[in-house]
């Protein structure tokens, strides 16, 4: 140990006092762990607890890097891989019984741990916005005054959509346009008929089939909040997604 | 005594009016308000009358008069003298006093036929310069005196006025329901053609006033429906996926111009009702919408946003590509409206405080004037047949309300106490009964 650290402390690497590093970063380790992770997620409501487990090494794992504890960092994400292919390959051999525990195991109660590398930034173990939970919360996307383009923020949404669409192919959905209550009323029809449009092009081009996006514009006629100021205006600029069937 | 006027311009129409006021000095300030006041004395109550009736049919008058603008209605609290004096026998010094330029007074008789008498005098000359009789039954009695406010209007303006004899047409909302309702113009004589909890919207009226076009969610989509006003029979117009929305009546009776999205935008198309042929009248990636039909049948005025946000512009039906913005400024003009005459047109548009205010554009001068300021949200402009009267909705004291203006915008009244909100109104064409 002794020499590894005299070599770290002359080499003109920024990390200098506080080092107690061993080698390289594994990085080959924590590329296959992270990989193995990420796929045994289909498999996260079947065996939760081993799921959990995976996530909690690796978390541990990363601390470890930042600390450039390599060794026990590489130690953590060959477990995290053997942990995490275990679940994904239990996945792939019961994948019925895990679909069946889908709805009772999931809870929403392990926020904050890792956030995974997913776009749309949502906890993917909170079944409200579970892409493969067919009773999934619908989501509403918002705009600007007198504009028909998504709110950046919510673009993830239309994706959480997307794939709840993939995963339930012979499900089709109704979007909703809205528009403020400023503004006159056939205008504002026109609005949240741009709107609901809109997002279904955004669906389209997601991979799902027009025929499966219908669209429907209630104007100003349906606000979520019936105040006259910026946040009941913010809240009625918006398209909702309902089901169809 | 001098009788004023409030012009805002002097037009010909002032001018014949000259002529046709040989009795009445006529005063033209440029701008000033100087109005014409005129007292509408109580009737004389004889023969078993109502005396609701008789208040129903004074009140009536005053309000047809007041709405023009061009009158200031005297406080009957004031008059010193009594309902019941003879027309020979007024005492016009006591209507001097009281301050009057003009005086109606008035008899009536029966109850189920009713004869109503009704003299206009000038109170300064001490002369009479109208007096008609009316027969008829009781529940016509309020047009006859209709008939008659509408000769005085013309004998001190030269001004033909018709919009006592017409009806509006709005959506009244309560709570979660809509409802497609019909009154006077003076919001008298409700009556709900449909309701529904799903939505009733821009209710317009067919050329000849015999159906109200409206849009419902009925199935789900806003789909074109028409109310037959005889047969209270509701037909489905426009069905097609997305918007059938804004129809706006040709004079033909049969064609109406609309507002579908069907092809993936919202554009503007003709529609003949009867063989449903179908024409496609804008082509624009940004919304086209809210068409209204020129009296002749040969221009829309309409709104869209091709320039980057919401504007009016006029197009020739015999010529597609002869369009013209008719709105430069402001940055979200709205929901324009032809009037009847063909020589103007109401629009909604946000102003500087960001309001909504309704304002009309004189189609030969291109001038804008105002109608409302600093009053809340003022929506859906509809003009009466003579487009002397501008209704529209307000919300100017807390609920949306029905409206009425003259076109300058000097006077503002609300019209209907119902309970709902009232949106959307729609003025018909003259004489719809």
């Amino acid at each position: 140990m002794k020499q590894f650290f005299n070599f770290c402390a002359v080499a003109v690497f920024i990390f200098t006092v506080l080092c107690s590093c061993a080698g390289n970063p594994p990085k080959d380790e924590r590329e296959l762990a992270e990989k193995a992770f990420a796929d045994a997620e289909i498999g996260k409501d079947c065996d939760r607890e081993d799921y959990l487990a995976a996530e909690e090494l690796l978390r541990q794992a990363r601390e470890e890097i930042n600390n450039k504890n390599y060794d026990k960092a590489k130690e953590l994400f060959n477990a995290v891989k053997e942990k995490s292919d275990a679940i994904a390959k239990y996945y792939r051999e019961h994948p019925d019984e895990c679909m069946k525990k889908d709805n009772g195991n999931a809870n929403g109660e392990d926020d904050g741990t890792i956030k995974e590398e997913n776009v749309d930034s949502t906890d993917a173990a909170d079944p409200s916005v579970d892409p493969k939970n067919p009773d999934m919360d619908f989501q509403v996307v918002h705009f600007e005054y007198n504009q028909y383009t998504v709110l950046e923020e919510d673009l993830p949404k239309i994706d959480l959509m997307a794939q709840w669409m993939m995963n339930f192919p012979e499900r089709v959905v109704r979007i909703e346009g809205h528009a403020d209550e400023r503004g006159s009323n056939d205008y504002n029809l026109s609005l949240g008929e741009k709107r609901a449009l809109e997002v279904k092009n955004k669906l389209i081009q997601a991979g799902i089939d027009g025929e499966r996006i219908k669209i429907v514009s209630y104007g100003e006629e349906l606000p979520v909040d019936p105040a006259s100021n910026e946040e009941a205006w913010f809240k009625n600029r918006r398209a909702e997604f309902k089901r169809e069937n | 005594m001098s009788v004023h006027f409030r012009l805002i311009t002097l037009s010909a129409v002032i001018f014949t009016c000259f002529n046709l006021l040989a009795q009445l000095q006529v005063e033209v300030k440029d701008g000033a308000v100087a109005e014409y006041n005129m007292a509408v004395s109580p009737l004389a109550v004889l023969d078993g009358a109502d005396a609701a009736k008789a208040s129903e049919i004074s009140s009536a008058v005053e309000k047809v008069l007041d709405i023009t603008g061009y009158f200031k209605i005297l406080d009957k609290k004031s008059f010193l003298e009594k309902p019941e004096t003879a027309f020979k026998a007024v005492n016009f010094k006591a209507w001097l006093d009281v301050g009057a330029n003009g005086l109606i007074k008035g008899t009536i008789k029966g109850k189920d036929e009713v004869e109503l008498e009704l003299a206009f005098f000038d109170v300064a000359k001490g002369k009479t310069l109208i007096q008609k009789k009316y027969s008829s039954k009781a529940a016509l009695a309020k047009k006859s005196a209709y008939r008659f406010a509408a000769e005085v209007i013309k004998l001190l303006t030269g001004e033909e006025m018709n919009f006592m004899f017409s009806k509006i047409a709005f959506v009244e909302k309560t709570g979660e329901k809509y409802s497609l309702v019909v009154t006077n113009f003076d919001g008298s004589g409700r009556k709900e053609l449909y309701s529904t909890s799903k939505t009733i919207l821009l209710p317009e009226w067919s050329a000849d006033g015999s159906k109200i076009f409206f849009t419902s969610h009925e199935k789900n989509n806003p789909n074109l429906y028409s109310y037959d006003m005889k047969s209270s029979q509701i037909k489905t117009v426009s069905a097609y996926e997305g918007l059938n929305v804004s129809a706006s009546a040709y004079p033909d009776n049969k064609t109406i111009a609309l507002c579908l999205s069907k092809d993936g935008n919202s554009e503007i198309y003709s529609l003949d009702t009867t063989t449903g042929e179908l024409k496609r009248l804008t082509v624009n990636a940004e919304i086209d919408a809210a068409p209204s039909v020129s009296p002749n049948g040969k221009e829309i005025v309409f709104v869209s946003g091709r320039s980057g946000n919401p504007q009016i512009y006029k197009m020739s039906l015999e010529d597609l590509n002869k369009v013209e913005r008719l709105t430069e400024q402001g940055n979200y003009n709205q929901d324009p409206e032809y009037s009847p005459d063909g020589t103007k047109v109401a629009f909604s548009g946000r102003d500087e405080k960001y309001q909504f205010d309704l304002f009309i554009i004189d189609l030969s001068s291109r001038q804008i004037s105002r109608i409302t300021q600093n009053q809340g949200k003022n929506e859906s402009p509809t003009f009466s047949p003579d487009s002397k009267v501008i209704g529209f909705s307000s919300n100017r004291s807390g609920k949306s309300r029905l409206f009425l203006s003259n076109i300058s915008g000097t006077r503002q009244i609300a019209v209907y106490s119902g309970q709902g909100e009232v949106l959307m109104p729609s003025w018909s064409p003259a004489e719809t009964n």
